[in-house]
């Protein structure tokens, strides 16, 4: 064996095999068509040559138009407007800006001006469109399976004389998300008033109750910590993967990224953690644990930091531990910008150590408000307590709003058989899913764009929630089914919300419409944002719970549990879009598996797709095995949200439902589970090998000393002017180009959807994954450097780089990919034949083919979501990224209507303005003054595949580590 | 033994005529089919030049325009800010036919659509292929003229599309766009015909910064 390349995507590229040479120019079948011969094929060619002449004798009647009777005021047909409204996950919002045309929501950005987003999105809000118009969603009001109507429900259930309004309410009972939400808070207030004995759940299969259980160990109260990334230069991450999880995750990464960039001051990253996360591929130092060991690090660490904090002999198997101490020097180092972070998967105690540890090196980087929901207990315990009155049948009436409790309830609770124990069982949601089946009323959900509403940020923020387009379907918002209860049912949401507000209007107005379209337009409520508290640390209280705390004995296997980085808890599985996203870290698309070491696998003689029995405590299920480098040692990790049995049609018998295996004792990891080879294959489809090219070095990394002193050969090797046999093309107005800082770049992957939806393209399904035809023009190519059992990671964000000498250009014969004046290399599908001869000629492998006609599949609705701007391609054109050409030439248009040049920074593509760390700019080089010329002039910037002297008008610039000068 | 002899041939001597005769046919028949196609599709036969469109609504742009005085922007609303120059909302018929010919049995659909709601339905008349980006506002904003490309419209008693709307003509005022440009003053105004039209749309050109623009992407996304 040769020694392994530099950089490596897979455990077979390592040892030298590259995927093109196993598979040729293109992934295996991507070329093949199916079922038919060459020969059936020429036949198929000649009939269809023939059919295609006929449609040429008619000509299509002109087309009508029907134009308003009276247009509304700012709608102008052909121009976008944007809404500001948000959108809730786990009960927090982040603040959405909503392109309509038309009348249709189109396009998703973040709010610049709501504290969650700041202007970025991640995957779901790009992906709330595709949920909003799949065309799956429930469109009825049900009473057992049969069609009703809302005012059918409010007189059979909400009727004055019904049976839970006896004493005082006590047989009603709420099952509900859990919210910051003025509004809900008001609704669910005046459903106590008429009926005080009725009681409120909230669950959420991904509950941070641990936070609040955590502050309240260490400082006596619940609280919500916050996190100010930007004086944090010391970071330890006890299984907090915050870049990707969490209410403010965007935020955080914007934080994270602003100092991975030498200018501002690098922050240095530990992270242990047991499955590798995006916020483990950005550590600088990262220690692979099972999560169960991680209480004994958080002790080990306080031990370090701290020694007569700690209980005596508490320090345990990581007391010597060189990352324990090293971690723990840099810390007391750094004293104000250090910060420990704990995971919401860990238990109170961590979290209540964290805070201790902030606390004794007088963070700067951690403040504390209070808590942002309403509901501090909404994990297993908050179910629990609704399954015992179930049990007891104390239930008379059970109001289901929260998200698909049958499937994502704790499996020793029995949930979906207790459901039948409340007399009237009543689910609001938006897809008939696992919990609709068993309930007796269905009551469709209105979607977030179509509804109006409230919500709060983490930090206290309340932001409203507006609808971008009428209800496609019959529905009801949470907050309307609340007012039925309360007695308002004649109410619409936005008389409720507007009333509401009418109330409590932070500052009394004389004129509460202008306040109140003042909001509306904002999208945020001002001056809303809770005020710091001043905390101190309970020392005896913490002393006491660290006595009494046994760390968690781990026995055999540990089975991890965490939410899909895709489909979250499951709520999203019918998104074709998300499903086809791959993974961040493991590449998987289109399914979950269960993931190992490669050291685990070889000890259990596991191999990747081999299908496995999955034991813990007594349940079983059936999963695929994915063998992942950097995954720590005898333990596996399963993503929740999969094994679907609603009527989701897209996520119906997609991968294994982790929830079967969770238990309300162990929601995140569990020891003893044992792993049984079935036999056969579980094929997956995993884009981490496509589009190879061929271990060259082309995701870079380097230190943050060898920066500082300007040492960078590796980087220097791969810029500067390359001979060419080419004339010299002058590019005398602008010259648009990109720099791609793989630095900030945390391969969360928000601007491949973003992309996505921005460019009109399609999905093609696992089978067409498998085989390679994947469309996205943008993708995050995750790197692997070093150790196979522990490597570094890379994320490297590569999209068309618009060569100047653009290889495709000279080999198509058609002309249909040409250089423009302003050096984007163009691709013309009205010309394109489908030679894919620029694909093969393409270094970078960045075009991708319409094999199919995958508009075929578009359902109706989701052809809604198509953006005017672009084309949506046909079967046998090739496409890749064009630089958002349409968001440059609406620029250039306006502009030039006003006289002017094009300002630097007004462009903004599609990825740049939803990427969360900014690590994309755009712009023109002809602008020396402009962001991308100061970028494509820095020391880090290369050029990818230099040698080939395409002259790429995308530079990347490479990825700096920070670490420890003792860890090395 | 032959039975010819003195000839010896293998085809009879017609066969030299016929093998002419199909030469001939073959060398003007192919060219001919080809150049024929090509010059079908330039044709009004094929582009739909010069057929007046039939409206569900009696509407003429002479009276409107010619007879009236009524600037294209008083209807086409959107034309100096978006893409597509806009057909009008019944109110804006309204806003007159309120007053004018208030009574008048031919605006009965106009009065049903503005008092029920329902859309007005007109024909489109200058259609564009899906993959054209076309842009209304810049053009005026360059100083194309409505005329330019819809002709004398105030003329038309039914609308017709007059000129071929062939990427070969776009790109000829692409590539060359002086002759075809008109001061801001003059945009509407149909008849507006000057003496020596390339100095002025030179000067346009200079005042109003307008350049060639031949890229795929100005037009195709």
């Amino acid at each position: 064996m040769s020694t392994p390349p530099l950089h490596w995507r897979s455990a077979e590229e390592r040892e030298g095999e590259s995927a093109g040479a196993r598979h040729g120019e293109f992934p295996p079948g991507a070329a093949e068509m199916d079922g038919a011969t060459r020969r059936e094929l020429l036949q198929l060619l000649a009939v269809t040559l023939g059919l295609a002449a006929l449609p040429g004798c008619t000509r299509a009647p002109p087309p009508e138009v029907r134009p308003y009777t009276r247009q509304p005021e700012d709608v102008r047909p052909g121009l976008p407007l944007h809404y500001a409204t948000s959108m809730t996950l786990g009960g927090a919002a982040t603040g959405l800006l909503v392109t309509s045309r038309e009348g249709r929501p189109i396009k998703i950005e973040g709010n610049p001006d709501h504290p969650a987003s700041l202007g970025a999105t991640g995957i779901f809000e790009q992906a709330a469109i595709y949920h909003l118009l799949d065309p799956q969603r429930a469109r009825a009001f049900k009473l057992r399976g049969r069609g009703r109507a809302w005012n059918d429900f409010l007189a059979a259930v909400v009727d004055p004389g019904a049976s839970f309004r006896r004493d005082g309410g006590a047989g009603l009972r709420f099952l509900v998300e859990p919210s910051g939400s003025p509004l809900l808070a008001a609704l669910r207030a005046r459903v106590l008033t008429a009926l005080p004995n009725a009681r409120f759940h909230a669950f959420d299969p991904l509950a941070r109750d641990a936070v609040y259980e955590g502050t309240r160990l260490a400082f006596g109260r619940p609280l919500e910590a916050q996190l100010d990334l930007d004086r944090a230069r010391a970071i330890v991450a006890l299984d907090a993967d915050f870049l990707s999880e969490g209410p403010f995750r965007l935020r955080y990464q914007r934080r994270f990224a602003d100092h991975r960039v030498p200018e501002n001051g690098m922050n240095r990253l530990y992270a242990a953690e047991s499955a590798l996360t995006v916020t483990g591929a950005n550590a600088d130092h990262r220690l692979r644990v099972r999560s169960g060991e991680i209480a004994s690090l958080a002790v080990a660490l306080l031990a370090a930091v701290a020694p007569e904090r700690a209980p005596a002999g508490a320090a345990g198997p990581f007391a010597t531990h060189p990352w324990v101490q090293t971690a723990a020097r840099d810390l007391r180092a750094h004293g104000a910008a250090a910060l420990v972070v704990a995971g919401a998967r860990q238990p109170p105690l961590v979290h209540a150590v964290a805070a201790a540890l902030n606390a004794l090196l007088g963070s700067a980087a951690v403040g504390y408000t209070r808590p942002a929901l309403d509901d501090l207990v909404s994990g297993p315990a908050s179910l629990a307590g609704l399954a015992r009155d179930l049990e007891a049948g104390r239930v008379d009436t059970l109001v289901v709003t929260a998200w698909n409790p049958a499937y994502t309830a704790p499996a020793d609770l029995g949930f979906e058989e207790l459901l039948a124990r409340a007399g009237t069982t009543v689910y609001h949601g938006l897809f008939e899913d696992e919990t609709a089946a068993r309930a007796t009323w269905f009551l469709p959900a209105t979607h977030e764009l179509e509804s109006w509403g409230d919500a709060r940020a983490l930090d206290g923020t309340v932001s409203l929630v507006q609808p971008l387009i009428a209800p496609l379907w019959d529905g009801v918002s949470a907050a309307e089914v609340l007012a039925a209860f309360a007695g308002l049912a004649g109410q619409g949401a936005r008389e409720l919300l507007r009333a509401s507000w009418a109330e409590r209007a932070p500052r009394p107005e004389p004129d509460f419409s202008r306040w109140w379209d003042r909001a509306v337009q904002r999208g945020t409520v001002e001056g809303m944002a809770f005020p710091a508290e001043t905390v101190a640390v309970d020392w005896p209280a913490l002393a006491a719970g660290l006595a009494t705390a046994e760390p968690p004995r781990i026995e055999g296997l540990e089975l991890g549990f965490r939410a899909d980085a895709r489909i979250l808890d499951g709520r999203f599985a019918d998104c074709a879009w998300l499903q086809e996203l791959p993974d961040p870290i493991t590449k998987l698309t289109w399914s979950n598996a269960l993931e190992l070491s490669p050291r685990t696998a070889e000890r259990l003689g596991l191999a990747a797709e081999d299908r496995v029995e999955v034991k813990l405590g007594g349940r079983a299920l059936v999963a695929a095995v994915l063998v992942v480098p950097g995954h720590a040692d005898e333990a596996a990790s399963l993503a929740l949200g999969y094994g679907r049995g609603g009527a989701e049609a897209l996520a119906r018998g997609l991968g294994a439902n982790a929830y079967r295996l969770r238990t309300g004792a162990a929601p995140w990891f569990a020891s003893g589970a044992t792993l049984t080879r079935l036999g056969g294959k579980i094929p997956l489809s995993i884009t981490q090998e496509h589009w190879s090219t061929e271990g060259r070095p082309v995701a870079l990394d380097v230190g943050a000393a060898d920066v500082a002193r300007r040492h960078l050969p590796l980087i220097d090797a791969q810029k500067g002017p390359q001979p060419t046999m080419y004339p010299p093309v002058a590019y005398p107005g602008n010259r648009w180009a990109m720099a791609i800082d793989t630095s900030r770049c945390t391969g969360c992957s928000a601007c491949v959807l973003a992309c996505e939806s921005e460019n009109n393209i399609l999905p093609v399904g696992a089978e067409q994954v498998r085989r390679g035809r994947e469309m996205a023009w943008l993708r995050v190519d995750r790197y692997y450097e070093g150790d196979l059992h522990d490597p570094k990671v890379v994320m490297h964000p590569l999209a068309c780089v618009h060569c100047e000498d653009a290889p495709c250009e000279v080999v198509c014969p058609v002309n249909a990919t040409v250089h423009s004046d302003e050096g984007l290399n163009e691709m013309v599908y009205n010309r394109c034949v489908g030679t894919r001869y620029c694909s093969n000629n393409c270094p970078y492998k960045v075009r991708r083919f319409n094999f199919l006609d995958y508009r075929e599949k578009l359902p109706d609705t989701e052809a809604l979501a198509m953006n005017p701007e672009v084309t949506v391609r046909a079967r046998g054109v090739m496409e890749k990224c064009s630089y958002c050409v349409q968001r440059i030439e609406a620029t250039r248009l306006g502009a030039e209507r006003e006289a002017r040049p094009i300002r630097d920074g007004e462009i903004v593509t599609a990825c740049q303005q939803a990427c969360p760390s900014q690590a994309i700019t755009f712009g023109s080089l002809h602008d020396p003054a402009s962001r991308v010329s100061a970028l494509h002039a820095d020391p880090r910037s290369f050029q990818m595949l230099h040698e080939l002297g395409t002259r790429p008008r995308t530079v990347h610039l490479a990825r700096v580590r920070n670490p420890h000068p003792e860890l090395g | 033994m032959p039975k010819h002899p003195t000839t010896g041939a293998l085809f009879p001597p017609w066969t030299n005529t016929a093998i002419r005769l199909a030469a001939g046919f073959i060398a003007v028949a192919i060219p001919g089919a080809l150049s024929g196609l090509m010059i079908f599709v330039r044709s009004p036969l094929y582009t739909g030049q010069f057929v007046p469109v039939q409206q569900p609504l009696q509407f003429d742009h002479r009276h409107h325009v010619a007879d009236t005085g009524v600037d294209c922007r008083f209807c086409h609303l959107t034309v100096e800010t978006a893409a597509s120059a806009g057909y009008p909302p019944t109110e804006v018929c309204m806003s007159c036919h309120a007053q004018v010919w208030n009574q008048s049995p031919l605006l009965a659909p106009v009065r049903a659509s503005y008092f029920t709601g329902a859309a007005l339905r007109w024909r489109r008349v200058h259609r564009l292929p899906d993959y054209v980006y076309f842009n209304h506002s810049i053009h005026l904003s360059k100083g194309v003229g409505c005329v330019t490309c819809h002709g004398r419209v105030d003329q038309m008693p039914a609308v017709m599309q007059v000129k071929s709307l062939s990427m070969a003509w776009c790109v000829d005022c692409h590539r060359d766009p002086a002759p075809h440009l008109r001061p801001q003053e003059h945009l509407t105004d149909l008849a507006w015909e000057p003496a020596d039209a390339l100095e002025v749309g030179r000067a346009v050109a200079r005042d109003r910064d307008v350049h060639t623009r031949t890229s795929c992407t100005a037009c195709h996304r």
